[in-house]
């Protein structure tokens, strides 16, 4: 750590290598800590958690309930051993809540003055944050798995939302009136994501076992679908060509370049495609357990080199190296199947929300001092906060 | 005191102390060229009993058994880097859609021309060997591909069905496959399920990998039991455990 720390003071180093050094030995040492705690507001099940991308500072979380609670995730306390409180909370008692199950939450990308929340009730909210009152509310014809804004559009403000019905449909917030219809899929959707790279860009994953990627602006169809063979129609029965995965294709999520797209399937397989080509880079991830009839939320870091991927399976979260497929360790705390999981990219920490109502941190464990026998003097004079050992020069 | 070792990112690995890729199983030759590859297949064939089947069937490895042996992404790199280099075929053995059995090419076709030795059909399926074995690796092929690409009439094909060189996939499509498998393939599941059984019972459900390998196994399995444990372990039909004593197969309830 100090060799890195030289050589980027010195200018032998590129700036970023330090930073992606620390951040990946970081996400390595994930564990629970037993100072961080997430307030318990849900009594059921966490279906979606969201961090907002501006501050990183407040987390808003969708339950089994119909709940949506925003917590504020910032340590202002001066101690190490804090629970996250929860901010403010869509409750039972408030006139507008949901009344089934909320399937999706997420934040407006560009404020958090608003957020959005479909469920299966069959509306969608756009909500005032300070007032807690929809501004907006989309009514479907049937419940909605999914949905998604654009991170980085400047030049549309469309929600895709993925419903029971084979057609997706886009939702413009700026007029409030759903524009447009995206057919092509056989049966439900279960996942929507846009592309983090060209706003124009969406993908879709659906229960008849394809894949499709979009560019909204055309009208005439989907760009193309992904197919698990590569064109190879040899491999798979001649029933199931053309197929992402064998089964139902429930997560999908991009990588934060947006030049790779991840898909998860209930035929206990994860897929990582070229977003470009549609070409499956066949990295194998071995068996990635999955049972859920609906969407997962599994998240992918960043600024790490090499890059992980945080999937639930089962009560356990599994971290696997992005691009080698190999798997690095189980991360087992929640008593009951992980429904969604978040990574915050700037303190290297993992949200992960489950059947059992709980929202569980996982936090990086700092270095531990453990020269504890020399320097017993001089660490009584010190706080009691942990802190980096200096005393560690063997390290690179 | 953190007595969990610590996972440390290839960056910080001054003295390669705490190797944590170590940790689930992945064996640490990770600089594997394409010879290792080739060396573990050879080694897992000599495993295959050639007597029990007269020496009619060729020795066959399916391509699981090596992920357990090597990194999963490099064993399918490296496999495909073999076919397409024609000395590796794999074919679909059908119990299994996963399954793929991988056979060197020349002792495909030795065997099966021994096989095809006094009969009709032995002229065909010379044929097919040289023409389409030796060029095309897909694993099946449909009716238009064999009638125009390859020039095989109806009549031919049906030869080539009976000396057991393809096998009906669905209407008008074929995989290709390996003649006289069908008691390997046999034997194979019943060994398979009685090494899982095996592991299934014990205390636990679980059993040092050394120790099943020590047992007497009974007489549904005809094969070594090192092809079935390979072979259970690839399939993550049962979760594979570093230890103190070794390695530690758990089985996996799914």
């Amino acid at each position: 750590m100090l060799g890195f720390l030289t050589a980027r003071r010195a200018g032998l180093d590129d700036p970023l290598r330090l930073r992606r050094a620390e951040s990946t030995r970081r996400v390595l040492n994930l564990k629970l800590n037993p100072d961080r705690d997430v307030d318990r507001i849900h009594g059921n099940g966490i279906n979606s958690i969201d961090i907002e991308t501006i501050e990183g500072r407040y987390m808003l979380s969708g339950g089994a309930d119909g709940v949506i609670v925003i917590y504020d995730l910032e340590n202002y306390s001066g101690k190490p051993q804090y629970t996250c409180k929860a901010v403010c909370t869509v409750g039972r008692s408030n006139r507008h809540v949901h009344k089934f199950s909320v399937e999706t939450v997420l934040w407006y990308p560009y404020d958090t003055g608003m957020f959005v929340s479909s469920s299966f009730d069959k509306t969608m909210k756009v909500w005032d944050t300070e007032t807690l009152k929809p501004a907006e509310v989309f009514e479907f014809e049937s419940n909605i798995y999914n949905h998604h804004l654009s991170p980085i559009a400047r030049k549309h403000s469309l929600i895709a939302v993925g419903t029971k019905n084979p057609k997706i449909q886009l939702c413009d917030l700026k007029s409030g009136s759903k524009i447009h219809v995206l057919q092509g899929h056989k049966a439900e959707v279960l996942s929507v994501r846009w592309s983090p790279r060209y706003e124009h860009i969406l993908a879709t994953a659906s229960a008849d076992s394809k894949v499709k990627v979009w560019d909204v602006r055309r009208a005439s169809g989907s760009l193309f679908s992904l197919d698990q063979d590569n064109g190879d129609k040899s491999k798979s029965s001649s029933e199931a060509v053309n197929t992402a995965h064998n089964g139902r294709v429930n997560g999908l999520s991009f990588t934060s370049d947006g030049l790779f797209l991840l898909t998860t399937g209930t035929d206990d397989r994860m897929r990582l495609w070229n977003s470009a080509t549609g070409e499956n880079t066949l990295v194998n991830y071995g068996k990635v357990c999955n049972e859920s009839r609906k969407g997962l939320q599994f998240t992918v870091s960043q600024g790490c080199s090499p890059e992980f991927v945080f999937v639930p399976c089962g009560s356990s979260v599994a971290v696997y190296v992005l691009h080698t497929g190999e798997l690095v360790t189980m991360l087992r705390g929640h008593y009951n199947n992980v429904d969604c999981c978040k990574f915050h990219p700037d303190h290297q920490e993992l949200y992960s929300g489950g059947k059992d109502g709980n929202i569980l941190a996982w936090v990086p464990v700092l270095r531990a001092s453990d020269m504890e026998e020399e320097s017993d003097q001089k660490n009584k004079v010190h706080t009691s906060l942990p802190r980096l050992d200096k005393r560690k020069t063997k390290r690179g | 005191m953190n007595r969990k070792r610590a996972l440390v990112s290839d960056t910080f690995k001054v003295k390669k102390r705490k190797t944590g890729s170590e940790k689930f199983g992945v064996v640490d030759d990770h600089g594997d060229g394409q010879g290792d590859i080739k060396s573990t297949i050879m080694d897992l064939m000599t495993l295959f009993p050639r007597k029990l089947f007269n020496d009619a069937v060729p020795q066959i490895v399916l391509k699981h058994q090596l992920y357990s042996i090597h990194d999963k992404t490099m064993v399918d790199k490296e496999v495909n880097k073999l076919r397409e280099s024609g000395s590796l075929l794999m074919f679909q053995l059908g119990f299994d859609a996963e399954a793929f059995g991988l056979v060197f090419a020349s002792d495909y076709k030795a065997k099966v021309l021994a096989g095809e030795e006094g009969k009709a059909t032995r002229a065909t399926v010379e044929k097919f060997l040289e023409k389409v074995v030796s060029k095309c690796t897909d694993l099946s092929f449909s009716k238009d591909k064999m009638l125009r690409e390859f020039l095989f009439t109806d009549s031919e094909i049906t030869q080539l069905v009976k000396s057991g060189v393809l096998t009906v996939r669905d209407a008008g499509s074929w995989w290709l496959s390996i003649p006289n498998t069908g008691k390997f393939i046999k034997y194979f599941i019943q060994g398979r399920k009685a090494v899982l059984g095996m592991v299934k019972k014990s205390k636990y459900g679980e059993v040092l990998k050394d120790d099943l390998e020590q047992r007497r196994t009974t007489s549904h399995v005809k094969f070594h039991i090192k092809y079935h444990i390979n072979d259970i372990v690839g399939a993550e039909l049962v979760e594979s455990v570093p230890t103190t004593s070794g390695t530690l197969l758990r089985y996996v309830d799914s």
